[in-house]
């Protein structure tokens, strides 16, 4: 066997595991994702080629574009609260941490247990403190004398998606705190003494010094938000429940995906044509928006950097 | 570091025979028989009842497997479709047999293969036949009636007694209330939990068949001021649910009927069985939602709850017509009330139990539960848009008329008279 | 800064970290002192400490509700999706990060791909794939979708590792008659064990936590995973609180414990992803 063959061969059995188990799992399914939404369907059944009709129906049939709609704009505010709270309390909380104060390092290991913790184990957790008759919280918030509080949480259409962020939140703080943790302490030394020590307070060293240089950490966290509030599933799921309540204050493309494709609560019926063209969508959406925002955000920080 | 190799080799080797082992042992089983349903509340009962039929029939294991009803017909759905289902399935009546019927993953029955069905009513057999080629799907198992309970001790420390108009049963609550009590355990966070609050209350006020009838025919829609006026209803009860009712789901109103913290549930007869063996110190009762004037009988909403089926793949048919059979026999229909408190519809069932002959005897005036049984053929079904509209309606962001035109514009999708 | 203003600042920085921390704590500490309690006890004393510390509720929850065969099935899943994902994206990586070939680049851009797919999305497709596969409904749906979707991140950090290595290792090996596979498994990969070792904790937390393809894929209760058991468990317990909370905290003691034991590695591992870039 010739040196090259042998070598040829090597690298195939290198790569050709990976490559087979990633091309079958991952890139025949997606591919398939976005042919089936061109397809018409009976059940499970495909029937013939029936080019954008599924796109048209969704778009045009009572309560489709309704459900989209209210769908969509529900994960756009998700994402918003997500990252002004989330977000933002993670960027405070680092900045402080940043400073070394005492407990720092079991203030980390705190703060990024619930990370660990699986959405399924913190939905229902939360789902039985927000009880409005036998949840803690109002318990917590009538013994504190917040009667007025003490309100139904996740029932009123009005406060459920945001209550549901903020559990969201609460599961999931440790982990723009670290890296933004990550970010501050990557920033050299020498730049902070300078700065410091030519007089400038610690607003004007944040501002321009550490800001800048954390924009490769605010990249990452960006995209990841964004992908994962569009892609949320699991806590209203466990949460509300598969429709979405109440009167769809919670649905997201996430569970109006999984309803058309496998059914509603009172009914099996599938529909797996509308089912698909969301999923296209909702591809369209993700794969545009991180690919925009990541070329945006990277080019600031070259600018910067 | 090779031992390390080799150990994760073993052990990846060790997994896959692991998983593969159940399989090949299954083989030199007796026939073991899946029983899918949504009756998790049931199990006991279905369990006492299978041994039964075990005893009678040696070579046949038959394991009840319940699943959240939330969940159910999302699992049933996407396990059927998978050719994954079970071998004996809990199925629904109506719309909910239709979905599974027509795309043929149930057997069909016929008197031949279960003779135990010519004994059956023509009406109850109704709610098994497909539509679409009028065959018989499964053996009708519950019929189940909406109703009011209420909780006779509370009752009598106010000296209330059985409200007969609405307006008496009005101001019932208002006494409760001023006294402390919760009159309502209802609660709105689960939308189906409204829908059949809906079906308690509402077909007083629409005229009960005659709108069902009217309805299903195309001759009016659910813009109709009747029903929209029925619906409005519902909003009189706000004041008498419990605080922060719209985040009650129906764990948290079962709770409270059982703790004797609210005075009264609106629920379904499939709640009786479930209430005695929760709280045997629980002296309840029911009634039904009281009509408008004195002196007129009230309505009530009843409906086929499903039926029992075989998947069409099964591999054990035999074993699955055999346990099938069993389940259309009186023995087991009188098992079935006895146990669970249920109203079978197996012909010669004697029901003992005060409460469920109280619901019998309400069922004298008995209307069709109006979306589960002519609106759930195809989606949107008429139940999910009422589900959702309701709970806009009780937290106050829409109106009844707004309620009933989303209804009949979903509905427009795949019913031609509401366009 | 003064003195005064630092030390005052100094404190106004403690009083936020600890109201965070608390506010961390707070919920899992009272889920799992709710634990010991009965339902009764649970209502009407919802902060303080068990008046009888009630293992009873966990045995129950772990025999009756088959919380034992959840974690088992679990413990399979995550173990094997883990080795086989880290097996095979070290040989990929190995390759791509060490051989020179027309295409390389291409090959690397395309499990990278991966990391941007939402996977999830596609579950349509593969239902009916692992129903065609004949594969529905067992551990090995969930073992094969978890290991191709962890293939991306772990090329992806352990290709840069093995880029670092001095280039002459492998060529030196190589004329000493070492075969590839002597190379890979003796010389390479004992030097990216770091690597590995993040590699590894990245994907356990996420597989193990997993949901949604557990909810799709697994009917048989005997082959539900943790979180996917935790909502039978739920639907069939939903009245006793004790048995919730009971529940609740045996599903999440395993990670915590694990957690606690080597937070260093986890916080690593799981914001690897994230600062690598």
């Amino acid at each position: 066997m010739s040196l090259r063959t042998s070598r040829r061969l090597w690298l195939v059995f290198f790569l050709g595991p990976a490559l087979l188990l990633f091309a079958t799992f991952m890139t025949y399914p997606i591919f398939s994702a976005l042919a089936y939404s061109l397809y018409a369907w009976e059940g499970i059944g495909q029937r013939g080629f029936a080019g954008l009709a599924n796109f048209v129906r969704l778009f045009t049939t009572f309560p489709y574009p309704r459900l989209l709609a209210n769908a969509f704009s529900d994960n756009v505010v998700v994402f918003i609260l997500t990252m002004v709270i989330q977000n933002g309390t993670g960027l405070v909380l680092a900045l402080l941490l940043s400073r070394g104060p005492w407990g720092a390092r079991v203030y980390r290991i705190i703060f990024f247990l619930p990370v660990t913790l699986s959405l399924v184990i913190v939905g229902f957790l939360w789902a039985l403190f927000l009880n409005p008759v036998f949840g803690v919280v109002n318990k917590a918030l009538t013994l504190a004398g917040l009667t007025g509080l003490a309100r139904p949480w996740l029932g009123d259409p009005g406060t459920a998606l945001v209550t549901l962020t903020l559990i969201n939140a609460w599961r999931w703080l440790g982990f723009p705190t670290l890296v933004f943790l990550a970010g501050i302490n990557a920033v050299p030394d020498e730049y902070l003494e300078a700065a410091r020590i030519d007089g400038a307070d610690e607003w004007h060293v944040m501002r321009t010094i550490i800001f800048p240089l954390l924009a490769p950490a605010v990249t990452i966290i960006v995209i990841l938000t964004f992908i994962g509030s569009f892609n949320w599933f699991e806590l209203p799921y466990v949460v509300q429940g598969v429709s979405g309540g109440p009167n769809r204050a919670t649905d997201v493309l996430g569970l109006l995906f999984y309803r058309t494709a496998f059914g509603e609560v009172d009914t099996g019926l599938q529909d797996i044509g509308i089912g698909s063209a969301i999923a296209v969508l909702m591809f369209l959406v993700l794969v545009t928006v991180s690919t925009v925002g990541a070329v945006f955000l990277r080019r600031r920080e070259v600018e910067v950097g | 570091m090779y031992v390390r190799r080799r150990l994760l080799a073993l052990v990846v080797v060790v997994a896959f025979i692991a998983t593969l082992y159940p399989a090949t042992v299954r083989a030199q089983e007796p026939v073991k028989l899946t029983f899918w349903s949504w009756r998790t509340e049931d199990k006991w009962a279905y369990d006492r009842m299978i041994r039964v039929f075990q005893t009678r029939n040696p070579g046949i294991k038959v394991e009840f497997i319940p699943f959240r009803q939330v969940e159910y017909n999302t699992i049933l759905s996407s396990g059927l479709t998978a050719g994954k289902g079970p071998d004996i399935i809990h199925l629904r009546a109506y719309g909910g047999l239709e979905t599974f019927a027509a795309p043929g993953f149930l057997a069909p029955l016929d008197f031949d293969k279960v003779p135990e069905l010519r004994r059956f009513s023509l009406q109850t057999i109704a709610g098994a036949r497909s539509r679409k080629d009028g065959k018989i799907y499964g053996v009708p198992f519950a019929t189940q009636t909406l109703v009011i309970y209420y909780n006779k001790k509370i009752f009598a420390q106010h000296n209330l007694s059985i409200p007969k108009t609405w307006d008496e049963w009005l101001s019932t609550m208002k006494t409760l209330k001023d006294k402390g009590v919760t009159p309502i355990a209802n609660g709105g966070k689960e939308g189906w939990t409204l829908e059949i609050l809906s079906g308690v209350i509402a077909p007083n006020f629409y005229g009960g068949s005659t709108f069902y009838e009217a309805v299903t025919r195309g001759q009016t829609n659910f813009r109709d001021p009747t029903y929209t006026g029925a619906l409005a209803k519902m909003l009189e009860l706000r004041p008498y649910m419990p605080q922060g009712f719209m985040g009650v789901d129906y764990a948290t109103m079962q709770q409270l009927f059982l703790n004797e913290q609210a005075a009264m549930f609106i629920g379904g007869s499939w709640e009786i069985g479930f209430f005695k063996a929760q709280n045997k110190n629980l002296d309840f009762g029911v009634f039904a939602s009281p009509a408008v004037r004195a002196g007129d009988v009230p309505w009530v909403s009843s409906f086929a709850d499903g039926n029992y089926g075989i998947n069409a793949k099964t591999p054990h048919m035999d074993a699955a017509l055999k346990f099938i059979r069993f389940t259309a026999t009186q023995e087991f229909g009188q098992m079935f009330t006895d146990l669970l408190a249920q109203a079978s519809p197996v012909p010669g069932v004697v029901i003992k139990d005060p409460v469920l002959q109280q619901v019998q005897a309400m069922n004298r005036k008995a209307t069709p539960y109006i979306m589960l049984v002519g609106f759930r053929w195809q989606a949107p079904t008429g139940s999910t848009l009422l589900q959702s509209a309701l709970q806009g309606m009780l937290a106050g962001g829409m109106t009844p008329a707004q309620v009933g035109d989303e209804i009949t514009r979903g509905l427009s999708a795949w019913v031609e008279a509401f366009r | 800064m003064t003195r005064s203003a630092t030390r005052g600042a100094g404190t106004l920085v403690q009083a936020i970290l600890l109201a965070n921390a608390a506010l961390v704590l707070a919920p899992m500490v009272i889920m799992g002192l709710s634990a010991f309690k009965t339902t009764r006890e649970i209502f009407q004393n919802p902060f303080g400490l068990p008046a009888v510390w009630r293992f009873e509720n966990f045995n129950r929850v772990w025999v009756e509700a088959r919380f034992g065969q959840y974690f088992q099935n679990s413990v399979i899943v995550t173990a094997v999706s883990v080795a086989i994902l880290v097996v095979l994206g070290a040989m990929a990586s190995y390759a791509l990060g060490r051989f020179r070939f027309r295409g390389n680049d291409l090959l690397y851009v395309y499990f990278l791909s991966g990391l941007m797919l939402p996977i999830r999305l596609a579950i349509i497709p593969l239902f009916i794939l692992m129903r065609d596969l004949n594969l529905l409904d067992t551990l090995w749906s969930l073992i094969l979708i978890y290991a191709a979707s962890g293939l991306p991140s772990a090329i992806f950090i352990l290709t840069g590792f093995f880029r670092t290595l001095p280039a002459d290792l492998d060529n030196a090996a190589r004329i000493d008659g070492a075969s590839e596979w002597t190379i890979f498994t003796r010389v390479m990969l004992p030097l990216v064990r770091p690597a590995l070792v993040i590699v590894t904790v990245y994907n356990v937390i996420p597989i193990w936590n997993d949901f949604f393809f557990p909810l799709v894929f697994i009917k048989s209760d005997h082959l539900k995973t943790l979180p996917l058991g935790m909502t039978t468990f739920f639907g069939q317990y939903y009245t006793d609180y004790a048995a919730l909370f009971a529940g609740l905290t045996l599903a999440a003691i395993p990670v915590v414990v694990l957690y606690v034991v080597l937070s260093q590695h986890f916080i690593r591992g799981l914001t690897a992803g994230a600062v690598k870039g």
